[in-house]
């Protein structure tokens, strides 16, 4: 895999390392109300932008810590 | 055939001759050879057919840039004999001949080719439909590669590597040595890559001056030597470059010599910065015939015999269009070959004195000719004729040298995304742009200038560094006022084609695409250049579009307009160069966890499984359905080794909330001493794990998960608190604890042997947890559980003493008539007692209700404060759901195969699980089925594979199969 990714306790690594957890959407709003769609939306529907978007990783292969990164998704390269 | 023996340049040990075997006779070979310089030096000529018109193919370039040197070595096909170093005892064939290369009895469809316009087939063979299908058959016969055994079995080892660098150097040429050297000295690490088996690049076989008294190859190996003493370079040889991406990742692979323990491996460089200094190839010239056997380009000719030392023909004439081409003629010329005349595309050879050196050996040089068309089969003369097709004129020869000047080899700058633009001045596609950490350096750059070269490679150098953190701006600065004070970028040769109607002038070998097949692609309207790479198929073969890769664009450019800001490349893609499939397979790496009684299990003759990620006992005899092992757990005792079981330690101020957050009970509802069963769903609802959970002290827990969840569960409860800053610790104790399941309904008098404890019923009863010790040493977490329907002890010891309190209840087991069991066993016990196991009855859809495990949900809690709960309060009432039932077969004894189909006038759900019971003495199972068809009663028709059309029935029955109270399990 050509993406390196910075793990904020172990630094620059191969992206093999990670996990990929979705767009950052933030915490969970407290009232979903009780249409399924609405429910479905956050979980599901992504902005999946073409160019810089904030998402998180895991270290799956390293320390096991998720954290936030912003990645240039047309270039596949992280921010610095 | 001899060699010349007093070229200082060769690569060949003419001491060590290697014999192989070609079309049944025996060939000789040296050391250093390539199959195909063996074969030419041996006479053969004609080493293929091409493609489609099955003509005669032969050396070209040297380099591998077409597939005319495919030959089968060894049994496998496709091998690129110019690349192939001669080993002892090869067995060497040709492809696509019936026959032989040379009498080719399918040779007169060169003769079809106005049958044969480009993308015939696409337009032909479609109507009626039905005629495709055997069309294919015969188009695949008549134009094939080739062919490869069904039972074929690679041999050899293949390896990888995975090396992070600092800088990474592609190309081992002058530019790319320098470049390495100064990188290298600046203290960093340093990677080169080298495709050919020996450094030097095109300074190699070049006996011609670099410098007073200095010959070029003289200079490489200077080169070479002063990296040598630099250790912190590591030099790649036979090592082509295959692909770049992003960060600079880049991969190639390696072909072993006989030192290395591995036939090819695979490489994949992380480096910091990355220099392309792959040089140039040279551009075919397009002329009629220009492919045949006796036409080869400037370095073929050259190389042959100053490498190998080997004279390609006797009277040979000269085509070309750059200095290298005379500074050719005049070596050959110098070695014995007869040099009918040089004609040279441009008005003036860049270097003057090239000229009078022609003169002194009273070679005609004609400026402004060109080569029109090869004559004869073996080539037996060729037509010139000035650029405007004024004048013509024939001579004899048996050599015909012909290149329409130099192109660099940007696949890799290409792949690394840098942005390629046409250059009027050199003809170059060149970068415009290059990304962060990638420089580019040597004759690729247009530069043609021996000291140009080399101080491009220290520029490059020195920019990479600089990239790494090291070099000072001066010495770079340094570096670029010594590049600018050197000649710059020549013009290049602009020629596309001689003049000439193009019916059999190839701009693409492999796929036997001639300019009027691109013509002709133009003509119906194509007119973009990738486009018509794809309808005429010009550079799809396996030389990677080494020969048409830049004619095309140029050819096609010329259509649109002579302005050349048209002109784009193909793109490139991975893999640059073919590689064999077994390289990317590396090494088989078929791995699985052991647990502590791995040995043991096999000892007791334990069927071990790859089960997921472990190796696991499924049965302990021949027969299948486990019958014995069954009867054995229901009536006496028996043990399961359950250590692939996902243990988790939690703990810390906030370990309780985290445990609310994933699991849909009520955690807050542990008591010590107590199991909590529970579930995780996920954000849908849907149900991913079961497992228990049990406080050990205060803030802190201890729970399992299944088999299959182990490995994610730390990263999803982290994932599922990532907002929270909540403070717990999770510890992953899977591989830290062994489980021995002890399970019938004399465990309790086994386990009393091992353990000096009150472990009555009203002591130690269903659903409790408690921590013992075994043998007055080991200790134990005990769970009184009861997966298997019968009375059972889940033991949990660390890893270290499973084996020792395995053996001990074995030993105080034998008065039991204690056996082991394996998982088919607890598979069919545990259905009969209606228990689930999460991915067997359940599938990506199936929430916690429909598999009737709503109960576990604890509807106080805040929804929005557990993974699922929304759903889980969404989907309570929906309708149409597929819901776990379980059924019993109808008049047969033999349950439907799992996954089976339960059908109606269509599909309505599937079969989970289903084993006839000895137990019950029936075939009973488990299915998902679509809501209303669960009612109890509901006669549902399961298909399978043999059932012949017949469906077979069953009916839908209360769950549990056995022991319905559970009485047993409280026993």
């Amino acid at each position: 895999m050509a993406l390196t990714l910075t793990c904020p306790v172990c630094g620059k690594r191969n992206g093999y390392e990670f996990r990929y957890g979705g767009e950052d959407k933030g915490p969970k709003p407290d009232d979903f109300g009780s249409s399924p769609e609405t429910w479905c939306d956050y979980v599901h529907m992504n902005r999946c932008v073409a160019g810089i978007q904030k998402e998180w990783w895991c270290h799956r292969d390293g320390c096991g810590v998720w954290f936030t990164t912003h990645r240039d998704t047309l270039k596949n390269l992280e921010m610095e | 055939m001899s060699r010349l023996q007093n070229q200082p340049t060769l690569r060949v040990d003419t001491n060590k001759p290697l014999s192989f075997t070609y079309k049944k006779k025996t060939f000789s070979g040296f050391k250093g050879d390539t199959v195909a310089s063996a074969l030419f030096s041996g006479g053969i000529r004609i080493f293929s057919r091409s493609l489609k018109y099955h003509r005669p193919r032969g050396l070209y370039s040297l380099d591998g840039e077409c597939s005319n040197t495919g030959m089968e070595v060894n049994g496998i096909p496709n091998v690129n004999a110019e690349k192939t170093l001669l080993e002892k005892g090869m067995q060497v064939k040709a492809q696509n001949v019936k026959g032989s290369p040379e009498l080719d009895a399918m040779g007169f469809m060169d003769s079809l080719d106005r049958a044969m316009p480009a993308g015939f087939y696409y337009r032909t063979m479609h109507k009626p439909a039905r005629i495709w299908p055997i069309a294919l058959q015969q188009v695949r016969k008549a134009a094939g590669l080739g062919k490869i055994s069904p039972d074929f079995r690679m041999t050899g080892e293949f390896d990888e590597i995975f090396p992070t660098t600092d800088v990474c150097v592609i190309g081992g040429g002058p530019s790319g040595m320098t470049a390495a050297i100064a990188a290298a000295e600046t203290g960093l690490r340093v990677i080169l890559l080298e495709a050919r088996p020996w450094l030097g690049g095109f300074f190699d076989y070049r006996q011609s001056e670099f410098s007073r008294d200095l010959p070029h190859y003289q200079r490489a190996r200077e080169l070479e030597a002063r990296m040598q003493t630099l250790p912190n370079i590591r030099v790649f040889t036979h090592t082509a470059m295959v692909g770049a991406y992003s960060n600079n990742l880049v991969t190639a692979f390696q072909i072993g010599n006989e030192k290395d323990p591995f036939d090819e491996r695979y490489l994949e460089i992380r480096a910091q910065s990355m220099i392309v200094a792959t040089g140039c190839i040279e551009r075919p010239l397009l002329f009629e015939n220009n492919e045949r056997p006796g036409v080869m380009q400037i370095a073929c000719a050259h190389r042959l015999a100053n490498t190998y030392g080997i004279l390609p023909g006797k009277r040979a004439v000269f085509s070309v269009a750059h200095d290298l081409g005379i500074e050719a003629a005049l070596d050959l010329f110098d070695a014995g070959i007869e040099i009918a005349a040089v004609a040279d595309i441009r008005d003036n050879p860049s270097h003057a004195a090239l000229v009078s050196e022609l003169e002194q050996r009273e070679i005609p040089y004609l400026k402004g000719w060109v080569a029109r068309e090869a004559l004869g089969a073996p080539l037996k003369s060729v037509s010139l004729t000035t650029l405007q097709g004024t004048f013509e004129k024939k001579l004899e020869c048996d050599l015909l040298v012909a290149s329409a000047g130099m192109t660099p080899v940007t696949g890799p700058l290409s792949m690394a995304q840098a942005e390629l633009a046409f250059d009027q001045h050199t003809g170059f596609f060149l970068p415009k742009s290059l990304p962060v950490g990638v420089y580019a350096a040597g004759r690729l750059l247009g530069l043609n200038d021996s000291r140009a070269i080399e101080a491009s490679g220290q520029v490059a150098g020195l920019s990479a560094a600089l990239n790494c953190g090291k070099a000072s701006a001066q010495a770079l600065k340094d570096a670029q006022e010594m590049l600018a004070g050197r000649p710059q970028a020549e013009r290049g040769c602009n020629l596309v084609m001689a003049p000439v109607k193009g019916r059999k002038a190839f701009i693409c070998f492999d796929e036997d695409t001639t300019v009027k097949n691109i013509k002709q692609a133009i003509d119906m309207g194509f007119d973009a250049t990738e486009l018509i790479k794809r309808f005429t198929a010009a550079g799809t073969g396996p030389g990677q579009s080494g020969i048409p890769g830049h004619n095309l664009p140029l050819l096609v450019a010329q259509h649109h307009t002579d302005h050349g800001a048209l002109t784009r490349p193909t793109t490139m893609r991975a893999p640059l160069v073919p590689t064999l499939m077994a390289t990317y397979a590396g090494t088989n790496h078929l791995m699985s966890k052991r647990t502590p009684m791995h040995e043991r299990q096999k000892q007791d003759g334990g069927v071990m499984r790859k089960i997921g990620v472990w190796n696991r006992a499924r049965y302990f005899s021949d027969d299948f359905s486990c019958r014995r092992e069954i009867e054995n757990i229901r009536n006496n005792v028996g043990m399961l080794d359950a250590t692939t079981l996902g243990k988790f330690r939690i703990f810390g101020p906030d370990a309780l909330k985290a445990l609310q957050r994933v699991y849909v009970g009520d955690m807050a509802k542990i008591s010590p001493g107590k199991i909590k069963y529970s579930a995780m769903c996920n954000e849908d609802g849907c149900i991913i794990d079961d497992g228990v959970v049990v406080q050990r002290g205060e803030n802190d827990y201890y729970f399992t998960t299944s088999t299959a969840r182990a490995g994610i569960t730390v990263e999803w409860i982290r994932y599922h608190t990532r907002y929270d800053g909540w403070d717990f610790n999770l510890v992953n104790l899977t591989d830290a604890f062994g489980v021995i399941n002890l399970a019938g309904p004399k465990a309790r008098e086994v386990l009393s042997e091992v353990i000096d404890a009150d472990i009555s019923n009203a002591a130690f009863p269903f659903a409790a947890y408690q921590e013992f010790t075994a043998l007055d040493t080991i200790p134990v977490r005990i769970m009184r559980l009861g997966f298997v329907g019968e009375l059972s002890y889940e033991l949990h010891v660390p890893g270290s003493w499973m084996e020792t309190l395995w053996d001990a209840l074995s030993e105080a087991g034998k008065p039991f008539g204690i056996a082991n069991f394996g998982l088919e066993t607890q598979n069919v016990l545990r259905m009969e007692k209606g228990h689930l196991i999460i991915g067997s009855e359940s599938e990506q859809r199936t929430t916690l209700h429909d598999v009737g495990l709503g109960g576990l949900w604890d509807r106080n809690k805040p929804a929005v404060d557990t993974v699922g709960a929304v759903a889980l309060q969404q989907t309570e009432n929906q309708e149409k759901r597929l819901k776990l039932v379980g059924f019993k077969m109808k008049n047969t004894r033999t349950p439907p195969k799992d996954g089976s189909i339960v059908v109606d006038d269509r599909i309505r759900g599937h079969v989970c699980i289903a084993r006839y019971s000895h137990t019950l003495q029936e075939a009973v199972g488990m299915a998902l089925v679509e809501d209303p068809l669960h009612a109890v009663g509901t006669e549902i028709s399961i298909y399978e594979d043999e059932c012949q059309g017949q469906l077979v029935s069953a009916t839908v029955v209360p769950m549990p199969f056995y022991d319905p109270k559970g009485e047993r399990l409280r026993s």
